[in-house]
């Protein structure tokens, strides 16, 4: 089926370039998993406020390596999309707060990377508590997934805005239904 | 207790304001470039802290392989900040949970050298329910005669 003939914004329609990005963020994950495994190494021999801070350092200079490399041509998403990519459109439209065109880039823009860190030495507290490591973790999950559901809802953050439907609901919840059981049913 | 769970559900909250705001970065700077911020932001904010902790851990035994979770991080941010707003916080939040969870399930299979604890299996079993719903329920939807006009999906 030709997906031009089947306008599905924001759906989850596996086809078309949908099918793309849905393919990198579960790789996404993978890389996660690879990333956890090895800072938890690093963590065991050293502590883990220090894994993290030796990851911080090295992730820089290796993203800023691909920067150099990889990424060298101008800044893809300029919102004027090129007609072809739909789902590039689809981000750039629903006017996103102080006009996502020309308009100047908040600052906060550029802090993302504080919350990230932040989970790391909260998450080492939670972890020595009763919770313990599958408690923390199964609960971190519930936390993003609710983060999800009501920014997509509500649009947070400058996001835009989209209508969490039925069936994004019962994926979730098979999701983290399912994450929770891998998480506490232990190895 | 109840501190510690609300701690964790917040945990998870900070994770998905990280990714979201390395979103918006990369619709304007490109992915590449929201990883490069999100980890020369993260470790100046690390390094603050342990500047007031003053704590430094013995260093010297650690495998030079175990720093490679920096280079895994640099790729993951720059995915995720990729399709987090292309796919809506919480559709990328779930499928990245999914390969999260299934590779981990393939590593600790392949490492243990043993098949997972049936709770585990079902764990598994219900994430790939929940991965092809969308396909299923077209499915359905296309041998039924009459589509139902509420789910347009």
């Amino acid at each position: 089926m030709n997906h031009r003939t089947v306008p599905d914004p924001g759906g989850t329609h596996a086809g078309g370039p949908r099918a793309l990005d849905w393919s990198l963020a579960i790789a996404g994950g993978v890389l996660l998993t690879l990333m956890t495994q090895a800072n938890a190494v690093l963590a065991e021999h050293t502590d883990a406020l220090y894994a993290s801070w030796a990851a911080h350092a090295i992730g820089a200079v290796v993203a800023f390596v691909l920067v150099a490399t990889v990424a060298r041509r101008t800044p893809p998403a300029t919102p004027p999309a090129p007609p072809g990519s739909s789902a590039a459109a689809q981000t750039a439209t629903p006017p996103a707060a102080p006009g996502p065109g020309g308009g100047r880039m908040p600052r906060w823009y550029y802090l993302g990377g504080i919350p990230g860190a932040l989970v790391v030495v909260l998450s080492a507290v939670a972890v020595n508590s009763e919770l313990a490591l599958a408690g923390t973790i199964a609960l971190m999950l519930t936390g993003q997934v609710l983060f999800g559901t009501v920014s997509d809802h509500l649009g947070l953050l400058h996001t835009p805005r989209r209508r969490v439907k039925p069936m994004d609901l019962a994926v979730a919840g098979c999701v983290l239904a399912g994450s929770v059981l891998i998480v506490l049913g232990g190895a | 207790m109840l501190f510690f769970v609300v701690l964790a559900l917040l945990n998870g909250v900070l994770i998905g304001v990280s990714r979201t705001v390395n979103g918006r970065l990369s619709t304007r700077k490109g992915a590449f470039r929201a990883s490069v911020w999100n980890h020369v932001v993260g470790f100046a904010f690390l390094s603050a802290i342990l500047l007031v902790l003053r704590t430094w851990p013995d260093v010297t035994d650690a495998p030079v392989a175990a720093y490679a979770g920096g280079v895994f991080g640099a790729l993951f941010v720059a995915v995720n900040s990729h399709v987090f707003p292309r796919l809506g916080a919480m559709s990328a939040s779930v499928l990245v949970i999914s390969g999260q969870v299934l590779s981990a399930v393939v590593i600790d299979c392949v490492q243990q050298r043993a098949l997972p604890a049936p709770v585990r299996l079902a764990g598994v079993a219900l994430v790939l329910l929940g991965l092809a719903l969308p396909r299923l329920s077209a499915r359905l939807r296309q041998s039924e005669p009459c589509p139902d006009p509420s789910g347009p999906n």
